[in-house]
């Protein structure tokens, strides 16, 4: 198993080719930086009370700053770490709601009933 | 990776704190049977500090980012073999031309 596709021919033009472990690298960085910050964002969101719809509000501002700082990491050149910018912003976007609803009402929970 | 870490769970630890302080103005409140409206000042304050520090935790406690560019210089699919003393270059190939540009 090769660590990189390279065919011979295209050595002058490496659009299409890339090494495909490292993008697996990095999406797995966002998905875990993703996971993390929706689980403080759902603690966050407990523990100052939000409730209903403002609380998912805030998980989208919060996921917003996360794509902010990803791209900042990326050093705002997408080219030399993902096939294309949409997997930086919106990749596991969605994934990480159930968590952030699940510690916002775990934490609210503590904070605010018991 | 350690730092990262160590902020992580800084962070974590303040966000804790907060989640603390919380419960017991929400306990102050009951007495004095008020409303909750949101929480004092100061657990805000906690709570943007431990959120900052989070984000920054999540941003380099997981890894680096890794180039994909297959011609990049920390990509080196060739390099010098260490089983150089088995190599001759003494034969017939010797007599091309040199084709590609090859970096050392």
């Amino acid at each position: 198993m090769g660590s990189s596709e390279k065919r011979s021919k295209d050595v002058m033009s490496d659009i299409p080719t890339f090494s495909a472990e490292n993008l697996q690298n990095n999406l797995k960085v966002i998905q875990n930086s993703r996971t993390f910050l929706s689980i403080i964002a759902g603690v966050l969101a407990g523990i100052i009370g939000f409730t209903g719809l403002t609380g998912f509000v805030f998980y989208f501002v919060v996921m917003l700053i996360t794509s902010v700082g990803l791209m900042a990491k990326a050093g705002f050149s997408a080219d030399l770490y993902f096939d294309s910018w949409n997997r930086v912003l919106f990749d596991g976007f969605l994934g990480g709601l159930m968590s952030f609803v699940l510690f916002w009402t775990f934490a609210y929970d503590l904070v605010h009933i018991f | 990776m350690n730092l990262g870490f160590l902020i992580g769970v800084l962070g974590v630890l303040i966000l804790s704190h907060a989640a603390y302080s919380t419960i017991q103005y929400r306990g102050l409140l009951k007495i004095t049977e008020e409303e909750f409206s949101g929480p004092p000042m100061n657990v805000v304050l906690e709570l943007i500090v431990g959120l900052a520090l989070c984000m920054w935790a999540a941003l380099t406690f997981p890894g680096k980012f890794l180039s994909i560019h297959p011609d990049s210089d920390e990509n080196r699919a060739v390099s010098l073999p260490d089983n150089s003393d088995f190599m001759i270059f003494n034969h017939r190939g010797r007599l091309f031309p040199p084709e590609i540009d090859m970096k050392f």
